[in-house]
């Protein structure tokens, strides 16, 4: 009986340890209340010291599954998850690559190779095309949000991401051109190489086009501030006969940082999406 | 712009299906239906809820988490005064939403030996 209330003790202060800080308290709170059941309830749940082993790998894990939760919606839709993916599908390309290669040196050799054969030829254009077409807007990150100061203002942070995101992307794109189109030069051979070259340059462009489309596209659901992908879409305002009302999509960043509005139509008066701060008197809403 | 328009078909995509997601009766394992059945019964706390599925505490504790997470269930805590009556600490006591008996109904109609499994609770069961 003595280890079993020792063996619940430990569980407790491990739970306590592991349950994220906002939540510690009432975590605590509520299984004391339901451990006071235990022993003073009128029935309980498989008496003795298997009852007890029982309910203490029952709160670890109650405490354990908090903090996975925790972490996966700190994860989920930043920056950082987005910019590690790319970066990990890369080198599994990388590494695909370099076993059908045999060597680093063929590897490298192969890299160089189809990169000024045909990729820089179409991936130059399609980015120079992507940043002279890419929407003027006003001014986003004009820093009037409040909140933590950090090194780089949220401006420097927001084309920081869209640089190193544009660059893993087509990096991957490339990679995964490559990889992709190694199974047809082997079965071509020698003669063939003329068709696996335009068959190359064909792939290329489609996944230079997709994977530019697909960061831009990325980059207009974030938020202005922390970078996390929008989410909570919520429709607003009635469709509009003579369009001249306002109705379209509202998103809203998890941690309240602001809300996207994107228009259902475009007008020359609502032709981008906008984005609107949250009001400081909203602060104890929200996480931040 | 195509942004816009593109933006708000994709989120309208998202929003359907993480709600199809949740309310899918495939997600509904049988360990989920019976607390559902459970707390649809009026049972309402943790030690009350195991004590009647017979389920283990690890496997109770984290699923009320998830449907609270999911807004299948909602938690509040009990008055203190109404806990220091009865000398003992509040509890958390745990009932479903409008879309928690919406799956309750569907965990129902797959596992319809649920409602032999759980008796209905009958004033105070602890």
């Amino acid at each position: 009986m003595r280890l079993g209330k020792e063996c619940l003790n430990w569980a407790l202060a491990l739970g306590k340890r592991l349950v994220p800080l906002t939540g510690r308290a009432e975590w605590a709170k509520e299984w004391r209340a339901e451990l006071w059941h235990r022993e003073h309830g009128v029935r309980s749940v498989r008496e003795g010291r298997q009852g007890a082993l029982s309910l203490a790998y029952g709160m670890v894990a109650d405490a354990a599954w908090l903090r996975m939760d925790w972490a996966q919606s700190c994860a989920r839709g930043s920056a950082y998850t987005c910019l590690w993916v790319l970066a990990a599908y890369s080198l599994l390309c990388v590494a695909v690559e370099r076993v059908a290669e045999g060597s680093w040196r063929a590897f490298a050799g192969v890299l160089a190779t189809r990169f000024l054969g045909s990729f820089v030829f179409v991936a130059v254009p399609a980015v120079f095309a992507a940043m002279v077409t890419y929407p003027l807007r006003p001014l986003r990150c004009n820093g009037a949000h409040g909140g933590a100061r950090r090194l780089l203002s949220a401006r420097t942070r927001w084309n920081f991401f869209l640089g190193v995101k544009l660059g893993l992307t087509l990096l991957l794109g490339f990679l995964a051109t490559v990889v992709a189109t190694e199974p047809a030069r082997a079965l071509a051979g020698a003669r063939g190489a003329w068709a696996a070259d335009w068959l190359e340059l064909l792939l290329s462009a489609l996944v230079v086009t997709a994977s530019l489309r697909w960061a831009l596209l990325d980059q207009e659901q974030r938020c202005q501030k922390c970078l996390r992908c929008l989410r909570q879409p919520t429709r607003v305002g009635p469709p509009s006969r003579n369009f001249l009302e306002w109705s379209g999509v509202a998103l809203a960043c998890e941690d309240g940082h602001g809300l996207l509005h994107v228009p259902q139509m475009d007008g020359s008066w609502c032709w981008y999406d906008l984005w609107v701060e949250r009001d400081s008197g909203f602060t104890g809403l929200f996480r931040s | 712009m195509l942004f816009g328009r593109q933006a708000g078909f994709s989120v309208r995509l998202i929003a359907i299906t993480e709600l199809r997601e949740k309310m899918s009766p495939g997600k509904l394992s049988h360990s989920v239906a019976i607390l559902l059945k459970a707390l649809s019964l009026g049972y309402q706390f943790g030690f009350e809820i195991m004590e009647m599925t017979g389920l283990p505490s690890g496997t109770v504790y984290p699923a009320l988490r998830r449907l609270e997470r999911d807004g299948l269930v909602t938690s509040s805590w009990e008055a203190e005064d109404a806990a220091l009556k009865e000398s003992r600490p509040a509890r958390r006591y745990y009932e479903l939403t409008r879309a928690g008996r919406e799956a309750e109904a569907t965990a129902t109609k797959r596992y319809p030996l649920l409602s032999r499994l759980i008796p209905e609770k009958l004033g105070k069961a602890l």
